[in-house]
């Protein structure tokens, strides 16, 4: 609450600070040595050792020592190695210098990872961004997705939900579709995986790219359009021998600032007691006296959680001995979820290797196998399915633990009471329910390089990626996730193996060539990739004995959940890309890929996406060179065409249903009926894109600068288009429609003091805007449960009815408009939006309208890294401002029928003219036709701001040096990651909710932002150590 | 150069020959599901396309018809449970009061009647549209045909009496341009299923020589007469049921209570015409509707006994279809169908005062899984045919051949001859005959009463609403009985998407 925006922006304001240096002059000649590491420990053979101003030098040795001689001039030594942000150091009275360089993601020198290739960073013509997977480390989350957040400009990364293991939304540049995927297309060592991002252990990864606009995207063609996320693993690393150990431990919990404030036993009968009296009804003798439930409150939802323990363990080895090197990362992440019974493991190696047979040819091998178990109980969903939702809002009087102390089976109230449902014992729902998740993953990539000229490479690659899944789901009779089911209810389980298996074949060849000042790259590659996956489901119930949860064992096999099917896509794909520069200072880039997919219509199979990019390097031009503080200066711009082709893989297909069975007398007869109707000319998404942008070094690129504006144009959008049912069928797919995105994304990193503090700043924030420019003909609008999409306006907006306060009094309900026999003194009062005198929901006289906005002003995100010494202090936030939530749970936890426990807030509801309360809750007189409207016709008291700045981490580490024979370097550190969330968001303790990824309810990008309540994001606080050796 | 040259060589055959397999490559039909391009090619793919066709049935009986066309009328009325909200789609049609501006409405209930009519519809137009392009066995085909025919004219015939002047398809629709057709004058639809039905009732063959449960003649020609008297063609009417009556396939159980299925017997008997096909089970094969039609909130140990289930649960919300004073009321001193068609059960937990509902007996048969029977219902009866014919002489002036007819079902129901005006007496009989078979509300509107009956009966839930099972202090609410017509609005949702209304 608390905190405005402004304040938080203050950070950005000091990052930009700096510090000016003085230059000591020494004439005596000495000797010095030293060592030179990285800041992770790692000996750097090879760095370069300079006395300031002279041509006096060395380099490293392989053990990273050195050995220099100074002569007559500055008595400063400057140590410099590509990827490291070079130092000088005043030699004083010193004789040996050790120095530990900081790696330098923003280092112009830097080659970086682009789509099909590198380049020099310097050389870069698109919009992408690096992150050192060095940088993350200390993160203790279990996805690599997790520790991007707040990192990247443009790329917003919500966790929606807590779930160990799960939960990432992870949009670029605001991309969305109507009914395709959004989620960027992860490309691993090259290879465009199929499976799920989370299965990696981010300790395997070396350096991430993510691609942006359209010229850095476009050669990954019909899978380019949410923006590519080009992920490296580590390599075994010329001339040396690490390795390395890194492990944390620790402990997560939920803190109680943020969470739904629920009225106690005592604030629950009152309640009831006075529903009854308001009514004028008798009081149920169980509500009569609230204080005899003095201390005897149950907190369902604080009863499901606990304080959980996480820990990682990594070993990573790296060789290099003459023609082979490797690198091996084996790791163990356990996470046990703050709620009970909730757990997620991993057990992952990943083996790197080159082999240079010759000088001509290359081989490598990875292989990266990966084992993940987990249990993650339904805690997520809409009321009745969500156990945390069902725990918020049963009655605080129900016991949770018998006169014995024994769990309770189930509670129900007398149906005078208004009790209508049964509850379940929530805490028996997440233990005594497995909901077991296995899975096996193997990625492993084979390539072999031929170098039959200078400067001409050829390669092919082979990858293959099998995953297999196995899940276990069993509801024994003595529980249930669900409201209003008496217990002994029937068991059931459900299994489902799922086996994937993707191939890739790519065929690449690279010809690179200078002459005089001209440097050029040509690309040209074929690539074939197929993905099969095979599943199987079995559901059964009806357990004899709930011990024995095999499908023997059940009564009856439920023919309705047990089902098999198979799912194939085939993709085949032509690219080339020339690259093009002159004295590294004009930059052109030219590419185009064909795609032709199994996905897209007969009649429309193959997809065209080229894309150009210019650069300038405007501080090589010799007007700029005089500007001693403009130490690099490059304009780019970008524009190409990219698809999106998560358009489902059968879709252009009308399908025949053969399960549509009748009956006839005693006997079943097979039915089959056309469910949908087939589209020959279904194709991909088509996302244009412009983009211009400039990269910016100050002070000798202390301070560095990007700015990026881009503006996108996505048409012929998958939309399962509604048609009138008179026909049969509820939908045609179709490619239409056209949405504008279009936004800013600044970047800065500064060296704010390079001395004996070392500081840096690392912040972003990026504006991102949507808005839809049509839809089908015919149809301006789409409607969600609770959303809108509409021409002329952002995508997915909340909608429903404007909410005027109540109805204060007789007079006031006779002047103002009513719901036709539902409207009384004390009910909601909503807004007449057509001015028909009655207000109405849905049809030709709709009042509903346009009540919020699910999408940010902006987010951003600030870094800052401070090192002293042998300390280290790095603080990450991240942020967002302007989007809103809809507290969607509000209609059980505010539901003034006195069927479920309440938020605290309700106490301030109106009870008479008199006593009207805060004008936010009406009357609880008049059952469930007064207060169905204020619960079940959705209104704008639902929809609340939820901008929010969190803390993600503070880590703070010490480094020893040789702390012992045989370990090079060790750290030790302390982490807090979600150490606070500053927000006004009231609707629960994670304002980054959204129910879109948790499989519940609508879903899907037309629904973002409602809150019904998932699991919380946990604050962790660990302790861990790094060790080389 | 030249390894150079050998490379690209290479290069560029490797490259040929994927593109010369990338058709096949690209090429990925389903492999798990069946696609229209591989259907309907065979004698079995028509049959089961045929089978496809009857199973909205089930959902139209099961949740929607008896709401539109029995609690729609003075038969049967909610009752009022005043904890629960988020009822006023099924009050809406019991009182009167369904919203509808400009010819539209936002009623869910009426949506899924017509989208579920026009499912029959679109399933029956694939079949007819492609069956005669495949040649296999006349006979099985023109009874495939004629089920076919028979359906899309029940749906349609469905169609224009819940909503007079509808589309009407004919062809499959195979683009998104073809979805939306203008609407086709109520004459119009009614010569077209006419013509169809018609046509069923010369490719059918009788109930005894087809499968039980399918459309017969007689059940299309039953249907046919029920379209003719709809437009008071009597003589027509007649000559069809004077058919169905002579072809010796039907007769009157002796015992009403067992014109009705039980949950696994009884079935398609003697006086069954056509019904709806349930069965129990976990194969979504079954009805729930007994369970739609107890009062509420009901203790397990309340409702099994009436169900007899292993596992009662309790039941929640509102009870619907609960019959009304006024047909308790319409049944004679004597009739043996009164205690066949409604019994009563004591609910503790209502907030009635009285705590005793009557409910619907016909169909309250015990079976084993809650929520969940294979009881069928009836939609076209013997005794109906009966009745049918009786109204058809008497309006033709033929009302001593009509009285034979006419009594042959009251004395079944252990009633003497009818008294006084025949066609008083006929319309009666239909009432009590058929209750809770949604025949009422269009009873009502074919024999021009509907607004004069509904008036007065909102009038008496207004002056008693304890006697129409409101708790004491609760009311009808403000709008009920405010907009009674004939027809129903048509759904919004449908013309949201379509251009023409």
């Amino acid at each position: 609450m608390k905190v405005r925006y402004c304040k938080m922006l203050l950070p950005w304001i000091y990052g930009l600070g700096c510090v000016i240096f003085s230059y000591p002059v020494f004439s005596q000649e000495k000797t010095i040595t030293g060592t030179v590491y990285s800041s992770d420990g790692e000996r750097l053979p090879g760095a370069n050792v300079i006395q300031k101003g002279t041509s006096n030098g060395t380099l490293t040795d392989a053990e990273g020592n050195y050995t220099l001689q100074l002569i007559e001039g500055a008595d400063i030594l400057v140590f410099s190695f590509i990827g490291y942000v070079s130092e000088e150091i005043a030699v004083n009275e010193q004789s040996v210098i050790d120095v530990r360089l900081l790696s330098d993601v923003m280092s112009l020198s830097e080659v970086v990872v682009v789509g099909y290739g590198t380049q020099l960073k310097r050389e870069v013509t698109g919009a992408v961004q690096t992150v050192d997977a060095q940088e993350l480390q200390d993160l203790p989350v279990a996805q690599v997705t997790q520790k991007l957040q707040g990192r990247l400009a443009g790329v917003q990364i919500n966790q929606t939900t807590g779930k160990p293991g799960q939960g990432m939304s992870v949009r670029i540049r605001g991309q969305l579709s109507v009914s395709g995927g959004s989620d960027p297309l992860y490309v691993v060592d090259g290879f465009p995986i199929t499976g799920d991002i989370g299965s990696i252990n981010p300790d395997e990864i070396q350096e991430i790219s993510v691609l942006k606009d359209a010229a850095s995207t476009a050669l990954y063609g019909s899978r380019a359009a949410n923006g590519v996320v080009l992920i490296t693993t580590k390599k075994g690393k010329p001339g040396q021998t690490n390795i390395s150990f890194t492990a944390y431990a620790g402990v997560q919990e939920v803190p109680r600032e943020g969470r739904l404030e629920m009225m106690d036993a005592v604030e629950f009968v009152r309640f009831k007691k006075e529903y009854y009296e308001d009514a004028g009804q008798p009081v149920p003798e169980i509500f009569q006296d609230p204080s005899q439930y003095e201390g005897k409150n149950n907190d369902w939802y604080d009863a499901l959680l606990r304080n959980a323990p996480i820990q990682s363990y990594s070993l990573a080895i790296s060789t290099n001995r003459e023609k082979v090197s490797t690198a091996i990362v084996a790791g163990i992440f356990d996470q046990q979820g703050v709620v009970l019974n909730s757990e997620f493991r991993r057990y992952s190696l990943r083996i790197n290797t080159n082999y240079d047979v010759s000088d001509k040819i290359r081989l490598g091998f990875n292989l990266a196998p990966s084992y993940i178990e987990d249990n993650i109980p339904e805690t997520d969903g809409t009321r009745g399915t969500g156990i945390l939702f069902n725990a918020l809002h049963t009655w605080p009087i129900m016991p949770i633990y018998d006169e014995n102390g024994e769990l309770t089976r189930f509670n129900r109230f007398p149906a005078e009471t208004g009790n209508i449902f049964a509850y379940a014992n929530w805490v028996r729902s997440v233990e005594e329910i497995d909901n077991e998740t296995t899975e096996v993953n193997l990625l492993s990539n084979a390539f072999i390089e031929y170098e039959p000229i200078e400067g001409l490479v050829l390669k092919s690659t082979f990858n293959a990626e099998l995953y297999n899944s196995k899940y276990f789901f069993f509801n024994p009779s003595t529980a249930t996730g669900r409201i209003n089911v008496p217990l002994p209810t029937t068991a059931f389980s459900i299994r489902e193996n799922i086996e994937d298996f993707s191939w890739l074949n790519e065929n690449l060849a690279t010809y690179t060539r200078s002459f005089n000042d001209h440097n050029l790259e040509l690309l040209v590659g074929f690539t074939n990739q197929k993905f099969r996956r095979n599943r199987t489901r079995i559901q059964a119930d009806t357990y004899a004995d709930d011990r024995l949860p095999t499908i023997q064992g059940a009564i009856n096999i439920n023919r309705a959940g047990t089902n098999s099917g198979v799912e194939e896509w085939s993709l085949t794909s032509v690219l080339s890309r020339f690259t093009y520069n002159f004295k590294g200072k004009y930059l052109f880039t030219a590419s185009i890929r064909s795609d032709g997919s199994s996905r897209f219509g007969a009649d429309n199979r193959w997809g065209t996406f080229p894309s150009a990019s210019i650069g300038w390097v405007v501080s090589d031009e010799d007007f700029l060179k005089g500007i001693e503080a403009i130490s690099f200066a490059k304009l780019r711009a970008s524009y190409g065409v990219t698809g999106n082709n998560n358009i489902g893989n059968y879709t252009q297909y009308a399908l025949i249903d053969n399960t549509v069975n009748a009956v006839f007398g005693d006997n079943v007869a097979p039915g089959a009926v056309v469910t949908s109707l087939a589209n020959n000319n279904l194709g991909w998404e088509t996302t244009e894109q412009f983009d211009v942008g400039f990269d910016l070094g100050l002070f000798n690129d202390r301070i560095q600068f990007m700015y990026d504006y881009y503006k996108k144009t996505t048409t012929n959008l998958l939309f399962n288009v509604q048609i009138p049912q008179e026909s049969g069928f509820g939908n045609f797919n179709d490619n239409i429609g056209e949405i504008d995105f279009w936004g800013h994304e600044f970047a800065i990193t500064s060296i704010n003091t390079n001395g004996k503090l070392k500081w840096t700043t690392n912040a972003n924030i990026s504006f991102n805007r949507n808005k839809v420019i049509s839809l089908a003909d015919g149809i301006d609008r789409v409607y969600g449960t609770w959303h809108i999409t509409q021409t002329g306006q952002p995508f997915g907006q909340f909608y429903g009815h404007m909410a005027d306060g109540l109805y204060w009094n007789e007079e006031d309900l006779a002047n103002s408009p009513q719901v036709p026999g539902r409207s009384t003194v004390g009910s909601i009062k909503l807004r007449d939006v057509n001015g028909d005198g009655i207000i109405t929901r849905g049809g030709d006289n709709d009042d509903r309208a346009i009540i919020g906005n699910p999408f940010p002003d902006f987010t951003y995100g600030i870094t800052n890294t401070l090192r002293y010494g042998d300390f280290d202090l790095s603080v990450v936030g991240t942020g967002s401002h302007g989007n809103e939530v809809m507290v969607r749970h509000l209609y059980s936890t505010t539901n003034l029928d006195g069927v479920f426990n309440l938020m605290k807030e309700v106490k301030y509801r109106f009870r008479s003219v008199e006593n009207p309360g805060k004008g936010f809750f009406g009357t609880t007189v008049g059952g469930g036709n007064v207060t169905g409207i204020e619960r079940d016709w959705m209104n704008s008291r639902f929809v609340t701001d939820a901008s929010f700045f969190t803390i993600r981490n503070v880590t703070l580490g010490y480094t020893i040096d040789e702390p012992a024979k045989f370990i090079r370097s060790a750290r030790i550190y302390t982490s807090i990651q979600n150490l606070y969330v500053f927000t006004d968001y009231w609707g629960g303790s994670n304002p980054e909710t959204s129910m879109q990824n948790n499989g519940q309810g609508d879903g899907g990008n037309l629904s973002q932002g409602v809150d019904l309540s998932g699991y919380p994001v946990p604050r962790t606080y660990t302790v861990g150590v790094n060790l080389n050796f | 150069m030249n390894e150079m040259k050998k490379s690209v060589i290479l290069f560029g055959l490797t490259m040929l020959t994927f593109a010369g397999c990338q058709d096949d490559f690209l090429t990925i039909v389903p492999e798990t599901s069946l696609s229209s391009a591989t259907f309907f090619n065979t004698e079995a793919d028509f049959q089961q396309a045929v089978n496809g066709v009857y199973v909205p049935l089930r959902n139209i009986v099961n949740e929607r018809a008896w709401l539109l066309g029995e609690m729609h009328s003075d038969n049967t009325y909610y009752a009022r449970n005043i904890l629960f909200g988020a009822t006023e789609q099924q009050e809406d049609i019991a009182d009167f009061a369904i919203p509808s501006d400009n010819g539209v409405t936002t009623n869910t209930h009426v949506l899924n009647q017509y989208r579920l009519d026009y499912r029959i519809i679109a399933r029956a137009n694939q079949v007819l549209s492609r069956i005669d392009e495949v040649a296999f066995d006349a006979n099985t085909k023109n009874n495939l045909k004629g089920q076919a025919l028979f359906l899309r004219g029940y749906a349609y015939f469905e169609l224009v009496r819940y909503f007079g002047s509808v589309p009407l398809h004919l062809t499959p629709v195979e683009t998104r341009d073809e979805a939306a057709l203008p609407m086709a004058p109520e004459a119009d639809v009614y010569a077209r299923i006419i013509e169809d039905v018609e046509e069923a009732t010369g490719l059918l063959p009788p109930k005894s020589a087809q499968e039980p449960g399918r459309a017969t003649s007689g059940a299309a020609k039953t249907l046919l007469a029920n379209i003719y008297i709809a437009r008071q063609k009597w003589a027509q009417a007649e000559s069809l049921l004077k058919e169905v009556v002579q072809s010796n396939e039907y007769a009157l159980m002796p015992d009403y209570a067992d014109a009705f299925s039980t949950n696994t017997g009884n079935k398609n008997n003697g006086e069954s015409v056509f019904e709806v096909q349930f069965k129990e089970g976990p194969d979504g094969l079954h009805g729930n509707f007994l369970y739609r039609f107890m009062p509420r909130p009901m203790a397990p140990e309340e409702l099994v006994t009436i169900t007899g289930t292993a596992n009662p649960q309790p039941l929640n919300g509102e009870g619907n279809n609960i019959p009304t004073p006024d047909i308790i009321a319409a049944y004679e001193d004597g009739d043996l169908r009164r205690d066949a068609s409604i019994d009563y059960i004591t609910i503790e937990g209502s907030f009635w005062a009285d705590k005793t509902y009557p409910y619907i007996k016909k169909y309250a048969k015990t079976h084993a899984l809650h929520n969940n029977h294979g009881i069928n219902w009836p939609v076209y009866r013997y005794s109906e045919v009966l009745l049918f014919l009786a109204e058809a002489l008497n309006e033709q002036g033929k009302a001593g051949e009509a009285e034979n007819y006419l009594n042959q079902v009251r004395s079944r129901a252990g009633l003497g001859a009818a008294q006084g005006d025949l066609r008083e007496a006929i319309y009666r009989e239909r009432r009590v005959e058929l209750a809770f078979e949604n025949k009422r509300w269009f009873d009502l509107v074919r024999t021009g009463r509907a607004i004069e009956v509904i008036t007065e009966y909102g009038n008496r839930i207004k002056a008693n609403p304890l006697a129409y099972y409101y708790p004491e202090g609760a009311a009808p609410r403000g709008n009920a009985f405010t907009n009674i017509s004939l027809y129903y609005a048509l759904p919004a949702a449908e013309a949201d998407l379509s251009p023409h209304f």
